[in-house]
């Protein structure tokens, strides 16, 4: 595997955080260049105006993922034609945190927006594996039980296979059957589907059809 | 008005734009963000059929000429609610200011609805000319728009502090349609900002007035539905959903209406060109034409009948603003059941 490929696996780790979608298969990696050890990543997104926040997520997100790909030295990303993008990009390539990026117009970092955010993952992830009358963890398998592993733990909730099957966003065991949480997880993930269809027409329009070099 | 198979629809847009975002207005030093912002909505126009776009250059700039044909002659529009956006970081004059929304309102009488707007951080200068601008205006609405950048801010919530005197002002003087729209920035910069709890607060607190998520809080769907199940006085904003999704993402636009028929119902919910990000023509003609899929995938969701979508083109705007819709398009019985969604009861 080419030193290339490799990164861009790792930034196939980094999720959209408001989608819970990898940014290369929604088009973010705008282009990915490797010199020697020197990695350039371009992320460009569906409108200048993407929200601040969850774009420096992913611009940290995409450094830190390629990073720790062996045999990388300096990475650089930078975050295209978009309105905070100076701020965003001097922060992440200086490895500060997204207070240094806007000075006194944060309240914290971003960690409680990620949290909050994946708690709709969770949710909307497990509309998808509710026609399995599952009551364990371990009884559910394919790539939206392991995103709802991934996301359990990166939130504490319990992953291990005998854990129950469905949670509540905040954790707490709610059985397939119960009506209200059907409905709020399908809601939910009908607001992510539709979130996340309205991003790549908005890319398309803005970029053409042209993917990743 | 719209006639389709015998019904006659009374159609009241009640969110759309008169808008000067021509690089003449771009403020000075500001010019890539005025930029960025008009390509932005001209992106969204993108969404809609091909044959309905325009060049960058018109979008950013069209006449009262191609406002009266876009809406009135071509666009089946009966009357339409004039929003107003200020954005005076980014554009010399404002994006479109009620002054500049009050020059066509002589040409169009009985037709249009002004309505005004604040800004809580602009204090008691803001409170003046809200007050101001109902007095010469007879303003029923304003438009809130989170998101503005102001004096160094990137936006503020409905719950801040400042805003309380907006909001009892807006109770004292009557302007009981309260437009929100939510946008990508807000204070502080770490929290989301297209998050609606805010306006549960305010809802909750101002029972007088009535409030119209835009776009349906779209991109936070989720949270607007249940919300607005909560409050009796929350209305969803359609501007968007019809727009951004019927055409281009026809099964994600009935999925969306299934759940806000669900969730808000047929008496909540007012149709909004957006104009000029999609002209109306097309918007009406295809909802008056929209069925619900006859497919297991919408079996849960409620069906939208004629009654529905007549309410929706214009008949539940028409409440809100006291306009007086003339029998041939009002919808034949007693108003649905407001308990029909899972709604709260008044």
């Amino acid at each position: 595997m080419t030193l290339r490929a490799r990164v861009y696996e790792a930034l196939g780790t980094v999720y959209d955080p408001e989608l819970d979608e990898p940014i290369t298969t929604l088009g973010f990696v705008g282009s990915c260049v490797v010199h020697g050890g020197d990695v350039e990543v371009r992320l460009r997104l569906p409108t200048p105006q993407c929200a601040p926040n969850f774009a420096f997520l992913m611009a940290a997100d995409a450094r830190r993922a390629v990073r720790t790909v062996s045999e990388v030295h300096d990475v650089t990303v930078v975050l295209e034609d978009h309105y905070t993008g100076e701020e965003i990009n001097g922060a992440v390539n200086d490895g500060h945190g997204f207070s240094d990026a806007f000075p006194g117009e944060t309240a914290g970092d971003l960690q409680a927006l990620r949290e909050l955010f994946q708690r709709k993952a969770l949710l909307a992830r497990q509309s998808r594996l509710l026609s399995v009358a599952a009551t364990t963890l371990g009884e559910l398998s394919g790539p939206d039980a392991d995103r709802c592993r991934a996301l359990r733990r990166a939130l504490g909730i319990d992953a291990s296979d005998d854990a129950p099957a469905f949670v509540t966003g905040d954790g707490t065991p709610v059985a397939a059957s119960d009506v209200r949480f059907r409905r709020m997880a399908s809601l939910t993930a009908l607001s992510l589907e539709t979130n996340g269809g309205m991003c790549r027409d908005l890319l398309k329009t803005r970029y053409g059809e042209v993917v990743a070099a | 008005m719209y006639e389709k198979d015998g019904e006659k629809y009374f159609v009241l847009d009640g969110h759309l734009h008169f808008w000067d975002a021509s690089p003449a207005n771009w403020k000075p030093g500001n010019e890539e963000y005025a930029k960025g912002w008009i390509e932005c909505f001209h992106a969204y126009m993108g969404l809609g059929p091909p044959e309905t776009h325009w060049t960058l250059e018109h979008f950013q700039k069209y006449s009262a000429d191609d406002f009266e044909k876009d809406v009135f002659q071509n666009g089946h529009v009966d009357m339409a609610v004039l929003q107003s956006t200020y954005l005076k970081a980014w554009y010399t004059d404002g994006f479109n200011t009620i002054e500049k929304n009050a020059s066509i309102l002589d040409r169009f009488p009985g037709k249009l609805i002004l309505n005004g707007r604040w800004d809580p951080r602009e204090g008691e200068a803001g409170l003046r000319q809200l007050e101001a601008d109902h007095a010469q205006y007879g303003i029923q609405g304003v438009k809130l728009y989170t998101a503005e950048w102001h004096n160094g801010s990137r936006g503020w919530k409905l719950t801040d502090p400042e805003a309380v005197p907006f909001l009892d002002m807006c109770a004292d003087l009557g302007i009981k349609n309260i437009h929100v729209h939510k946008g990508p920035t807000i204070w502080p910069l770490d929290k989301d900002a297209f998050d609606v709890s805010d306006v549960d607060h305010v809802a909750t607190d101002y029972q007088s007035l009535n409030f119209i998520v835009e776009h349906v809080g779209l991109p936070r769907i989720e949270d607007f539905c249940f919300m607005a199940t909560q409050e009796r006085n929350v209305y969803a904003g359609l501007a968007v959903v019809i727009g951004g999704l019927m055409h281009a993402r026809p099964r994600f636009f009935a999925k969306v209406m299934g759940e806000l028929l669900f969730w808000v119902g047929e008496d909540k919910m007012l149709f909004g060109s957006d104009y000029a990000i999609w002209e109306p023509k097309w918007q009406v003609e295809g909802f008056a034409a929209w069925e619900m899929p006859d497919h297991e995938d919408f079996a849960d969701y409620p069906r939208l009948g004629v009654e529905g979508k007549k309410k929706i083109l214009g008949l539940n705007a028409a409440k809100l603003y006291g306009v007086e819709v003339p029998a041939e398009f009002q919808v034949a019985g007693t108003p649905a059941d407001p308990t029909a969604a899972v709604g709260v009861e008044g």
